[in-house]
């Protein structure tokens, strides 16, 4: 064995004995990104326990600059879903995980028109209780042209103009340490056209080239409310 | 929180466009294959108009689909039938060189946005993120038996036709018939409905109103963005609260309710701006004396000093120039004459006349066009291909902003329905209407308006 290869054995053996890096990804369409563990603002690593039903947590993954939500289902659980990206083909979406099958995860980016929550502002959001445009409690709303998907039903469109689901990110869940990471997704294709139509904002924020980094070993999680200065509540 | 809007405004504009409507349904993707008969075009007979040359384009490498106006109907579907059919060869013939967006161009006023949000998206980034060419020309001419379009650049032929020019105004339905004070009217009090360069004008004169009375006029009929005459008259109260001018806004409504969202612009005029907007129902323009700063209704004259004066719209001249144009039976707004269902030019599958011109009583709105588009663009793409689709109605999603300091909006969702019997639009149907006004959906008005430059003009 070349002195590469087993270098990338050893790697890949250290790496298989942390929990978060033990889940395959069980949709074969979902694809296997560099797994991230969830951690809080001060660093330290981010309970299930800890997860609000109120509203959603905001990640990075699998790049610095795309947004992803978690989401606590409360009394609901997250099942699989087949579904389809136009631009990402077929993929079935993870089902919830943690204590309760509660806990899932997906792009916060609208597949309508692209609205995504920045710093400033979020016109996407996971509404646990009813609103004039949900409907029905605990869904997530895109105020911007009323698109409103399901996301115990892997964030499938459930009306508006959405063309399609939020896409789905995988989460992992270690019943000894309560941790999370998200360890895949669905949305290479999706990303390069988000990328491109934020091209200049995302070099505003992260910098040349730095939005399409991966987020490394760890990506911080907070509360929506706290990523951005001002959500709409349609 | 209400679930309805005005049902008898919806009436009264179904009733005028299309309750004569018959029921001619589209002859199927056979017929077009078989080659429907196509009468040569021109205006009644009239001669061919055209620079009698072929304008200077790559060889088509599909289907050419040829599109005339880039606003918001013609620039979403020349992206999404590129999209739905990659084989289409599309051509995008736009008179402008520079765009900027109709809708959201009341914010610009106080100062909610600049210009630069309505300007800054390019025609030419659209063609190149979009895969098509886009042509910097105008329409002047249409031959259908030979099907080719004649801009004042050259000709183009096409195997698809998608007219998409938008509207006129009519100054004769509000008393205007002198060719002289129509000319002076559209100068001095421009309604702001239509080219950009009128939005410079109000902007202008919003910035330099120093008090008295602004005159805003709401037409009858359906006229584009029915809230944005109300929308216009609350930001400029706006200004005047802000600044603590002496001064007022006078809408004159020919209608006898407020067309849309009536519950929230009821509370701005109550609550936000007392004494300040004067709001007069059923008082349709009769004249107006441009020199003498007078409006004139039924009952009563209005003295201004300053005006937006929109009079009724009517489907663009072009539509009439083309020979497009529906019988006064079927549209009373000089609209196309085309199937409500797809678009199609009655008995020509090979021309569409969208947006604006359409003959379906339709809000006339950039979120409706551009739903409207994603369709159209599938439709032309099941054509291209020789299948069916299924019709599916556009929705309207439209914020109004009442106030600018600090900036809130109300909005209204709706989708419309068909009736196969009649066929028919038959009204409104999933509304969903928020007229409690407040900061976040002042906010997301704005991400409304970015999420449409990002459908035209972004891959």
């Amino acid at each position: 064995m070349d002195r590469r290869a087993f270098v990338k054995v050893c790697a890949g053996t250290a790496i298989a004995a942390a929990w978060w890096r033990g889940q395959p990804a069980l949709a074969a369409s979902i694809a296997d990104h560099p797994p991230a563990r969830l951690v809080n603002a001060d660093g330290s690593p981010l309970k299930a326990a800890d997860v609000p039903t109120t509203e959603a947590l905001v990640f990075a993954y699998p790049y610095r600059g795309v947004p992803c939500f978690l989401i606590n289902l409360g009394a609901r659980a997250a099942h699989p879903a087949t579904l389809a990206s136009p631009e990402d083909g077929d993929y079935t979406s993870p089902a919830g995980v943690g204590p309760h099958a509660n806990l899932v995860a997906c792009v916060a980016i609208c597949t309508h028109q692209l609205s995504y929550p920045t710093p400033d502002y979020s016109a996407i959001r996971y509404a646990d209780s009813a609103s004039p445009l949900a409907g029905a409690p605990g869904r997530i709303v895109c105020c911007t042209h009323g698109s409103v998907y399901d996301p115990a039903a892997g964030a499938a469109r459930v009306s508006g103009p959405a063309p399609n689901a939020l896409l789905p990110v995988q989460l992992a869940w270690d019943a000894e340490s309560d941790g999370l990471a998200a360890t895949g997704c669905v949305g290479d294709k999706f990303f390069a056209r988000f990328f491109d139509a934020y091209k200049s904002d995302l070099i505003d924020r992260f910098g040349p080239g730095g939005y399409h980094q991966p987020v490394g070993e760890t990506t911080v999680a907070i509360p929506l409310s706290r990523h951005s200065a001002a959500v709409s509540t349609c | 929180m209400t679930h309805e809007i005005d049902r008898r405004h919806f009436l009264k504009m179904s009733g005028t466009v299309l309750a004569a409507a018959p029921a001619v349904l589209a002859a199927g993707p056979a017929a077009l294959a078989a080659g429907v008969a196509q009468p040569a075009g021109g205006k009644q007979g009239a001669p061919f108009v055209s620079t009698h040359r072929m304008l200077d384009l790559p060889k088509a490498r599909g289907p050419r689909l040829v599109i005339i106006g880039g606003g918001t109907s013609g620039l979403t579907i020349a992206k999404h039938a590129k999209k739905a059919y990659p084989k289409f060869d599309v051509v995008l013939v736009e008179k402008r060189c520079m765009y900027s967006s109709c809708f959201a161009s009341n914010l610009w006023y106080p100062g909610i946005v600049n210009l630069e949000f309505l300007a800054d998206h390019s025609f030419l980034d659209a063609a190149h993120n979009g895969g098509y060419i886009y042509v910097n020309a105008t329409c002047i001419g249409l031959d259908r038996a030979s099907r080719t379009v004649a801009t004042n650049e050259g000709d183009i032929k096409y195997d698809f036709l998608v007219v998409a020019p938008g509207i006129s105004y009519d100054y004769d339905k509000i008393g205007v018939h002198d060719i002289d004070a129509k000319v002076a009217l559209r100068q001095t009090y421009p309604g702001g409905f239509i080219c950009p360069t009128e939005h410079v004008t109000i902007h202008r004169k919003v910035h330099q109103f120093e008090g008295g009375v602004f005159i805003q006029t709401v037409p009858s009929g359906n006229y584009r963005c029915l809230p944005a005459p109300y929308e216009r008259a609350c930001l400029i109260a706006s200004v005047i609260k802000h600044n603590k001018l002496k001064g007022k806004v006078v809408i004159l409504d020919a209608n006898p309710e407020i067309t849309i969202k009536a519950p929230g612009f009821h509370a701005a005029f109550d609550e936000l701006y007392k004494g300040i907007i004067e709001w007069h129902p059923t008082a349709a323009v009769t004249g107006v004396d441009v020199a003498g700063r007078t409006v004139h209704t039924e009952f009563d004259s209005y003295k201004f000093d300053d005006a937006a004066i929109y009079p009724n719209v009517r489907a663009a001249t072009l539509i009439e120039e083309l020979d497009l144009m529906a019988p006064p039976t079927k549209s009373n707004q000089k609209e196309a004459n085309i199937d409500i269902r797809f678009y199609n030019l009655i008995g020509d599958q090979r021309v569409y006349v969208t947006g604006d011109s359409r003959p379906m009583p339709y809000s006339k709105s950039g979120n409706t066009s551009n739903s409207e588009g994603h369709y159209v663009a599938k439709v032309l793409a099941a054509r291209a291909q020789g299948k069916d689709i299924a019709w599916t109605s556009p929705q309207t999603l439209c914020y109004s902003m009442v106030d600018a300091f600090p900036k809130q909006a109300i909005w209204v969702d709706t989708y419309y329905g068909y009736d196969a019997k009649k066929d028919a639009i038959t009204g409104f149907k999933d509304t969903k209407v928020d007229n409690k006004r407040s900061e976040a959906n002042g906010t997301a008005y704005l991400e409304w308006a970015r999420g449409l430059y990002r459908d035209m003009f972004k891959a």
